[in-house]
């Protein structure tokens, strides 16, 4: 609620139209059965014809005052509601960019999406119908027993009376439907899953021979959801009979006591219509407005799911400090410190003391078996993660004592996954540098050994899908490590990013990135020994831990575990890159 | 209210066409079974309840009339008039006695339709859930799950819904236009002729609405697709957006695909919330008519008091079914398209029953003669026990096996290749190569179109699928866990495993440590989303199910980049663990488990183009070679 209240605040002009109007329109309709009823009494009195005419005139008058309250109401719901959904979405994707690569693994991608379309959707329309539903409640009961209480005491009391008949009424099934209802949406939820994971798990189930327990499980589901369907049915079944009988007598109640009325002349006889058209607003009202509540449940789920996103406290926060125009030549590019890291649901550290620095001008390479904590190096230069104990500097610099901004700035980073977005490859290479020429962008392509684009029909300008779907493997880490390369960066990370080029292609791209980034320091991460096997200083990981450090020669002399993985992956002739 | 709560976006999508409603019509009589004698008394009691529901106004008219008289009479007396049971009181009664009545039929067939219609869509239901089970695989690959689902549930609910209220609805609707158009007509024909044109004039405007009210949501769902895009591409690739400092763009981009979402809701919604304002407001105008031209005819005594008020409410019993009309038509037409969809689920091919279960002895000794070895180095020792019952050992033989999805589209051509008990082959190639085919005939998830697959000189094709399936374990990539606690997920192969069996092949699937930190431990309960447990950790739940099981033959999918690289470490240890000792396929994507695979598949367009162990084919220089240094290293 809160949370909505906060929301609505920067329009509470908004509101406030919107629900003048909305009233106009209730007015509207409790005025035109009073104008009626006034020409039953002209007609039967011996009223003029124009006089008749004249109420004839007012009724149209009130009818389209009503309906033009009605229709801006429409429009002015309409724009509250579009705007709150806006404004919701924008918080919740600027708060997702704080988040950390844990705090956003807490919801997860799927649930995230889901929050950001659905959960608000749902939020937006409650929001709605709340106005125009629920709001005008109060406004029509209390003036439809205004107007009776105009036309006769008595008939005023009457239409107290049947109007917490029915809110009495309607408290009573409300409280049982929304269990109900609560109940209903679980089973619904219950029946989906079964059978969604009946639909997916196919292989697995027939694998396991589970075919007949399967069916007992979608048939128990399927039963309760039906039972509480009926129950639910039944409910609103019985609401409806109900709220037609309270009418039904009602409507002979204004019969019996207006006939006395009449007789003894406190009114007339064309009020009667007026009557019967009030119990009747204000019945049709309650019942709509209790429809709405039944489904707000739903909406507070929602609520609570948007709010436990924007209540989140990013847990990796900015440094205060600069890093300084000039960097030193010789201070490292980056330096591991001392580093233990350990994930926080874990029993045993990732990373355990790894020490190491990168040198400007030197390729530094990581590689291990799968699992050893490789990628996770990356990701801590990043500042991704923060470290366990120890720590990461670049340019001379805590990580954490800077802006993450900045530390990016001097970072350039090729992803395991290579991730491309949709729209061209130029607008892809432009993240990397935004006022990028394209001679700039051929050229780094070329470097990237990415020539294909040129034979492209649009060349840079081509069409990339979302995630890069519509290039090869291949061509999709050639682009990633382009984009990385049209940054000018102290450090360029390549997280095992040429696992999907083939060998040639592999040291082409080595030997030509070796004069682009000549300046800077490089940090592979590989698992393929060929990759690595000219880098400057490697850095072997076994479990997290360093296990030897050196050139290729030192290590194939003094690491046991460097030998192992270059046998394996050597047998069967001698491949050189 | 309640209908379009659901589809926010699809509220007002176009109207399914039902392309032979009678026969769908007729086949869903026929399912109703013996319901259809509810569905009948439904049917009188509609026919009684709308009778009285015409005659209540024309019989409150008379009470109106027969008080202005008393009242006029009694003016002209001393006594003010009083109600009475002689003056005006009996028939007041017997008023609200009609409506009673009324009010019971009403209660008595929503009741009725209510339980009727979910027992009908439970029946159904159950019919399609037993179905699911004996679709072949192909189904399943050519079908999108959210359609199926989607049949499942949202069509049979908007079947059920349709049955409960839409037709109820409809059938009253009817039968309250005529017998308020009459009665109006008997009233006076010309005010009736005023309400004709109102009411076309407003079901004109309803027509109009819809045309533009779908326009403008067709735009708004091309708004919520770009935004969906949007939203999907930015947390996927949210560490780039990251690394590449790209935050301030990519917040651009989705604020303005927000805007544009806000711009096209409001008048989508616009349209959608306006268009009863503007029937009313119509409706309301010819009111305002008939009331002056009702007047006029009150004036000159042409009609009564009564006959006023009765006009009026015939009015409002007559012009709502109208302008709903088509509304209710639309539902109506959609809901027996939902229902073809469903019987359509229904007619769909099921998979070959199990054999009768035979010896095949003879033909099992014969094939086992007729093995061509590709590793003649192991001994052939096996074949004179495999018959033997249930000792299985584990020795896979494909034997010229032919296959394609479509039988005018052969994908694999001539298959053959016998895998050793106990021994672990690999099965590598590119995507689209036929490893995941290998396996679905392996299992039998689609038969073959030529050839044979033997299980320790057994046609596979010939055993029942219980008995051929009970020697496989499989952990796929895509790990499949349901609804429930993590023990249960575990125990999914062995339902009566004891918590300390399954507490063993947890520690076996290096699943142990992770399960402890949930917070109620084996009895947590793994919800649809599984936001509680990460990726890897699901894989290591499919291969504890595995350990616990303890088939003889095992078909691995190796995980490749879902997964954090902690538990990748932990899934491969637990995936060499299991494969001990027992005849393993594995589509591999590791550069350890090809190496050291006993025998290695390479397939390339669904065929085995090479085979051998590591070594050898290296040696060889040959497609495998050039694949292994290409693709894995």
């Amino acid at each position: 609620m809160k949370l909505i209240l906060h929301f609505l605040k920067p329009y509470r002009k908004l509101c406030a139209f919107t629900i003048l109007a909305m009233l106009l329109d209730v007015a509207g309709g409790l005025v035109v059965p009073k104008l009626t009823s006034d020409m039953i009494n002209i007609g039967v009195g011996s009223g003029s014809l124009n006089y008749m005419i004249g109420k004839g005139m007012a009724m149209l008058a009130v009818t389209l005052i009503a309906g033009g309250g009605a229709l801006l109401g429409s429009w002015l719901c309409a724009d509250l509601s579009a705007k709150i959904g806006r404004d919701m979405r924008n918080a919740v994707y600027d708060r997702s960019l704080l988040f950390s690569a844990h705090d956003f693994e807490r919801f997860g991608t799927g649930s995230m999406i889901t929050r950001t379309l659905n959960d608000i959707n749902v939020i937006q329309q409650s929001v709605v119908w709340c106005i125009q539903m629920v709001l005008p409640v109060p406004a029509v009961c209390i003036m439809g027993i205004g107007m009776a209480f105009a036309i006769d005491r008595v008939m005023g009391f009457l239409l107290i009376g049947v109007t917490v008949l029915i809110i009495v009424l309607a408290i009573l099934v409300t409280s049982r439907a929304s269990a109900i209802f609560g109940r209903l949406q679980r089973l619904l939820d219950r029946m989906n899953v079964v059978l969604r994971e009946n639909l997916t798990g196919v292989r697995v189930i027939r694998a396991f021979r589970k075919e007949k327990d399967e069916e007992k499980r979608m048939r128990r589901s399927f039963e309760d959801y039906a039972r509480t369907s009926v129950s639910a049915n039944l409910l609103f079944a019985g609401l409806e009979s109900t709220a037609f009988f309270v009418i039904n007598i009602c409507i002979v109640a204004i019969l019996w006591l207006g006939g006395d009325r009449i007789g003894a002349g406190y009114m007339e006889i064309g009020d009667i219509t007026a009557l019967t058209e009030y119990s009747i607003l204000i019945l049709f009202y309650i019942i709509m407005a209790q429809m709405v509540i039944i489904l707000l449940p739903r909406a507070r789920v929602c609520i609570r799911r948007i709010r436990e996103i924007l209540e989140t406290e990013p847990e990796i926060r900015d440094g205060a400090e600069r890093m300084g125009e000039r960097i030193p030549e010789t201070e490292p590019a980056a330096a591991f410190e001392h580093v233990s890291f350990r994930f926080p649901d874990a029993d045993e550290n990732a990373l355990t003391d790894l020490d190491f620095v990168c040198r400007r001008g030197e390729t530094t390479a990581v590689i291990g078996g799968t699992g050893c904590g490789k990628s996770t190096l990356a990701r801590l230069l990043l500042r991704f993660y923060d470290v366990s104990a120890g720590s990461v500097s670049v340019n001379g610099k805590d990580v954490r004592s800077i802006s993450q901004e900045e530390l990016r700035n001097h970072i350039a980073y090729v992803p395991q996954k290579a991730w491309l977005f949709s729209g061209t490859i130029a607008d892809n290479l432009r993240q990397g540098k935004e006022d990028a020429t394209e001679d700039e962008m051929r050229r780094i392509l070329s470097v990237a050994q990415a020539d294909f684009v040129s034979s492209l029909a649009n060349g840079l300008d081509a069409h990339v899908a979302q995630g890069g779907t519509n290039y090869s493997g291949g061509q999709k880490q050639r682009l990633s490590i382009a984009r990385a390369l049209m940054k000018k960066a102290d450090l360029y990370i390549f997280d095992d990013s040429f696992s999907a080029l083939d060998f040639k292609t592999d040291a082409a791209l080595r030997k030509s990135l070796k004069r682009e980034v000549a300046d800077s320091a490089v940090l592979i991460i590989a698992q393929r020994i060929n990759t690595i096997l000219n880098a400057d200083q490697i850095i072997v990981l076994d479990k997290g831990r360093i296990a030897g450090k050196g050139t290729h020669e030192e290590l194939m002399k003094s690491c046991p575990v460097y030998r192992e993985i270059a046998a394996s992956q050597m047998k069967g002739g001698e491949q050189n890159g | 209210m309640a209908e379009n709560e659901t589809n926010l976006f699809e509220a007002d999508q176009e109207t399914e066409i039902p392309s032979n409603a009678g026969r769908t019509v007729l086949r869903l009589w026929e399912a109703m079974g013996r319901q259809r004698i509810r569905l009948i008394i439904v049917f009188v009691s509609v026919i009684l309840y709308t009778v009285l529901s015409v005659a209540a106004p024309v019989y409150s008219a008379g009470i109106v009339d027969l008080l202005w008289k008393e009242i006029q009479e009694s003016m002209g007396g001393c006594s003010a008039f009083r109600v009475t049971w002689d003056h005006g009181g009996m028939e007041i009664m017997i008023l609200l006695i009609i409506y009673t009545v009324t009010g019971i039929l009403y209660t008595f067939q929503s009741f009725l339709m209510a339980s009727f219609a979910e027992r009908l869509s439970l029946e159904l239901r159950t019919r399609i859930g037993e179905k699911l089970n004996r679709l072949p695989l192909s189904f399943y690959d050519e079908h999108k799950t959210g359609e199926v689902l989607s049949r499942v549930t949202n069509d049979l609910d908007k079947m059920a819904e349709v049955m409960q209220t839409g037709l109820l609805k409809l059938f009253t609707a009817v039968g309250m236009v005529v017998g308020s158009l009459i009665m109006m007509f008997r009233f006076h024909a010309g005010l009736t002729l005023i309400f004709l044109v109102f009411t076309l004039l407003s079901m004109l405007s309803t027509k109009l609405f819809a045309a533009r009210t779908l326009q403008y949501a067709m735009r708004r769902q091309q708004a919520v697709s770009r935004v969906t895009g949007q939203v999907e591409e930015a947390y996927s690739g949210r560490t780039v957006i990251k690394a590449f400092n790209q935050e301030e763009n990519s917040r651009n981009a989705m604020r303005e695909a927000v805007e544009e979402l806000a711009d096209t809701s409001r008048k989508a919604d616009f349209m959608m919330n306006a268009v009863n304002p503007f029937i009313r407001l119509v409706n309301r105008a010819g009111q305002a008519v008939i009331a002056v031209s009702a007047g006029k005819l009150l004036l000159d005594g042409v009609l009564t008091v009564g006959t006023f008020q009765a006009f009026f409410q015939y009015v409002y019993q007559a012009s709502e079914p109208l302008t709903e009309a088509a509304y209710m038509i639309n539902s109506l037409q959609s809901s027996i398209a939902s229902v073809e969809r469903i019987f359509q689920l229904m007619d769909e091919k099921e998979i070959r029953p199990d054999p009768d279960v035979k010896e095949e002895t003879g033909d099992m000794m014969e094939a086992g003669a007729g093995v061509h070895n590709v590793r003649p180095d192991l001994p052939e020792n096996e074949n004179a026990e495999g018959g033997k019952e249930a000792s299985t050992r584990g020795r896979v033989q494909f034997q010229h096996v032919r296959f394609g999805y479509t039988p005018d589209h052969i994908l694999m051509k001539d298959i053959s290749f016998t895998a050793e008990p106990g021994r672990k082959i690999a099965v590598v190639g590119s995507t689209g190569a036929g490893k995941t085919t290998l396996i679905n005939l392996l299992m039998r998830f689609y038969e073959v179109n030529g050839g044979r697959i033997l299980l320790d000189g057994r046609n596979t094709g010939a055993m029942s699928y219980d008995e051929l399936r009970r020697n496989f374990g499989m952990v796929l990539q895509d790990t499949w866990l349901f609804d429930g606690t993590v023990a249960e997920n575990i125990a999914y192969g062995k339902p009566d495993a004891s918590r300390e069996e399954i507490i063993a092949a947890a520690k076996a699937a290096r699943a142990d440590f992770f399960i402890r930190t949930l917070p109620d431990g084996y009895d947590t309960v793994l919800n649809g989303d599984a936001e509680n447990i990460s990726a890897g950790q699901r894989q290591l739940l499919t291969i504890a199910r595995v350990f616990l099981c303890d088939p003889p033959i095992l078909i691995l999918d190796e995980a490749t980049s879902s997964v954090d690289t902690r538990t990748e470490m932990e899934i491969s240890r637990a995936m060499n663990e299991l494969m001990k000792h027992r005849t393993s396929f594995v589509i591999a994507h590791r550069l350890s488990t090809i190496v050291d695979a006993d025998l290695i598949l390479v397939m390339q367009n669904g065929d085995i183009i090479e085979q051998g162990s590591h070594r050898e084919l290296l040696d060889t220089g040959g497609a495998y070679a050039d694949l292994y240094n290409s693709q894995f290293a």
